[in-house]
């Protein structure tokens, strides 16, 4: 599969690229190695995703967003801004790496305030906003400590903290939730909640797919250099028609409504639950279905609660790289 | 789909100049270096040279000093001075590229930094300048600078007359530590740039220096030419150094062809940092 499956893409390109980060056919190349293949991309403000297993072109596609790599075919704005302008670039986007380079020596706050010398804030203006970033990260305490003396969740915060701390309307986060406790993974979240209920664009590249979840306003499913899905988790799972929805109806009566539902064609299998207190069924037409519980609802049998059991990224992610990986 | 509104406002007020931003490296680099006591050492001892030169031209101008030794003059003050004194210097300034150069590039590519500094309003020539900068500080402290402060001091002692006379030492100064600054700055830097470990890259610096000088004289031998000098980058320099002030070459190449030289050479460290300096490096194969 390549290209969109869902609407996102086609419903967005109309919008102005003022606003939004837009790949037109990007290709890059390292000599004969594939980086990325044809992207076609719009990504509007929120929380995005870009989920897919190593050498799949997650970190290449965002440092062409970022310039650090310029693209061997097509075009990139980021809001409405080349890429190969960085004193304009770089007023707009805050970039945290994968890697832990710190300089030698360097306290926290040291960190960010000569980064942000670097911007060109004069010092004042640089102290202000230093402390602002290690304020938002939740480090004050931590400011005057050497980052040397960092624990793994610090120095993933003080990365992000040096790419916020310039107000960037967009963040390009590599692998952000790398090495952080529950606590403050949980607290991380949340200020990236925050920060996209700003206006900011969120591009965010994780391997932890549940957090993916929870994180994402929409992801960018990617495989072998190429999108393989982009969108709505939701919106991806319903375009994808050769693995039937599984639906999990919490019930009374279990096995009841799984002898009722089995009879039809679109129901390819009904399966009890585990807990025996419900049953999964797996369905080619959802709707279909869902008009058939109704009947079943009003015939005895009560039900509880009704959920899709695969519209997670996890799911979608096994269904789309997941199969194509293994068939290599 | 969530709706997101824009809520908060960026920075609006002024900027320092683009040019002013590389110093930003230079600055921290230099509170780094001088944290090494042994380094803060041999720096201060850089200057002894130096200060005793000036003394010594203090004590040539001192009639009462001097009929306490019963001579006129001790020594003359002109080109062969100056040039013993850049003598000196230079293998002070070599000694002290040694030490700091090899650790200005590579902490940063070994740790993946360069990301960092890239994803500024920030360039690859901007980083080199800041790193290059250092160095350009810390030779231009210990060669042309004391050699012009002593130039302007036997000026004072010996009058008018003698600066303008000698004007051409100053330049012959300048230029020479210039070429030469230029020289060690560079070819460090690329060393650093391709050697990560510390080290290694020091003992390269030192390598180009001798092994390109003991090849000289082998090519020089087998092939019975004075063409091997060209990669002898010390020789190279001492009749660049030479030629500006006045004296003849002593290696068998003509300045023409020693400036060219080192051109050459300062050249290829840019093209080697120019494939090196990346955010990031592409491994194919």
């Amino acid at each position: 599969m390549s290209g969109p499956v869902n609407g996102w893409m086609s419903e967005s390109v109309s919008a102005p690229g003022q606003t939004r980060i837009v790949f037109e056919e990007v290709s890059k190349f390292y000599g004969d190695v594939l980086g990325v293949n044809r992207v076609n991309l719009s990504i509007p403000p929120g929380i995005t995703s870009l989920v897919g297993p190593n050498g799949s072109g997650k970190t290449t596609l965002m440092n062409l967003m970022t310039g650090l790599v310029r693209p061997t075919r097509g075009h990139i704005r980021v809001l409405g801004i080349a890429p190969d302008d960085p004193e304009r670039l770089f007023r707009a986007v805050g970039y945290c790496t994968q890697f832990d380079s710190f300089p030698r020596g360097m306290t926290g706050y040291q960190f960010i305030y000569s980064y942000l010398r670097l911007f060109g804030y004069p010092h004042a203006k640089s102290c202000e906003l230093a402390m602002r970033a290690i304020d938002r990260v939740s480090l004050a305490d931590a400011a005057g400590r050497k980052i040397a003396g960092y624990s793994k969740g610090m120095r993933q915060r003080i990365k992000l903290a040096q790419a916020v701390c310039h107000n960037p309307s967009v963040l390009v986060l590599d692998e952000p939730l790398n090495g952080l406790d529950p606590l403050i993974r949980a607290e991380t979240i949340a200020l990236f909640r925050a920060l996209a209920a700003e206006g900011l664009h969120l591009i965010i590249s994780s391997h932890v797919l549940h957090e993916v979840d929870v994180i994402s306003d929409q992801v960018i499913l990617l495989s072998n250099g190429y999108v393989v899905a982009e969108g709505q988790i939701q919106g991806v799972r319903d375009e994808i028609q050769e693995h039937p929805m599984q639906i999990l109806i919490r019930c009374d009566k279990p096995g009841e409504l799984a002898s009722q539902v089995f009879h039809n064609d679109y129901v390819v299998e009904a399966r009890i639950h585990n807990d025996r207190q419900g049953v999964l069924v797996k369905t080619r037409d959802a709707d279909r279905f869902y008009l058939l519980l109704n009947k079943i609802a009003q015939n005895g049998v009560e039900i509880e609660s009704v959920a899709p059991a695969d519209d997670d990224v996890l799911s979608v992610y096994e269904y789309l790289i997941g199969t194509e990986e293994s068939t290599k | 789909m969530a709706v997101h509104k824009r809520s908060y406002r960026s920075y609006a007020g002024g900027f320092t100049p683009e040019w002013s931003r590389f110093t930003i490296i230079t600055r921290y680099a230099f509170k780094n270096l001088f944290r090494s006591r042994l380094l803060t050492a041999y720096f201060v001892c850089c200057f002894f040279y130096p200060l005793g030169c000036a003394v010594a031209l203090y004590v040539n101008h001192n009639l009462s000093l001097l009929s306490a030794f019963n001579a006129r003059q001790v020594f003359a003050v002109d080109a062969g001075f100056f040039l013993s004194f850049l003598g000196v210097q230079s293998g002070f300034a070599f000694i002290l590229t040694a030490i700091v150069g090899p650790g200005l590039v590579s902490p940063d590519l070994a740790n993946n930094a360069l990301p960092l500094y890239l994803a500024r309003p920030f360039s690859r020539t901007e980083y080199v300048l800041g790193k290059m900068a250092i160095l350009l500080w810390l030779l231009s402290l210990i060669t042309w600078i004391p050699g012009l402060i002593l130039f302007l001091i036997e000026s004072s002692l010996s009058g008018g007359a003698w600066a303008r006379a000698n004007i051409g030492l100053a330049w012959g100064i300048f230029i020479g530590c210039g070429i030469e600054i230029l020289v060690f700055s560079l070819l460090s830097l690329a060393i650093s740039a391709w050697i990560k470990r510390k080290l290694a890259a020091g003992a390269a610096l030192l390598g180009v220096f001798f092994f390109g000088s003991g090849l000289a004289q082998v090519i020089n031998a087998v092939l019975e030419t004075k063409n091997g000098y060209l990669i002898d980058l010390g020789n190279l320099l001492t009749t660049v150094e030479g030629s500006l002030f006045g004296h003849s070459n002593v290696v068998g190449i003509s300045a023409s062809s020693a400036w060219i030289a080192l051109i050459a050479a300062c050249v290829f460290c840019v093209a080697l940092l120019e494939r090196k300096v990346r955010a990031y490096e592409v491994v194919v194969g």
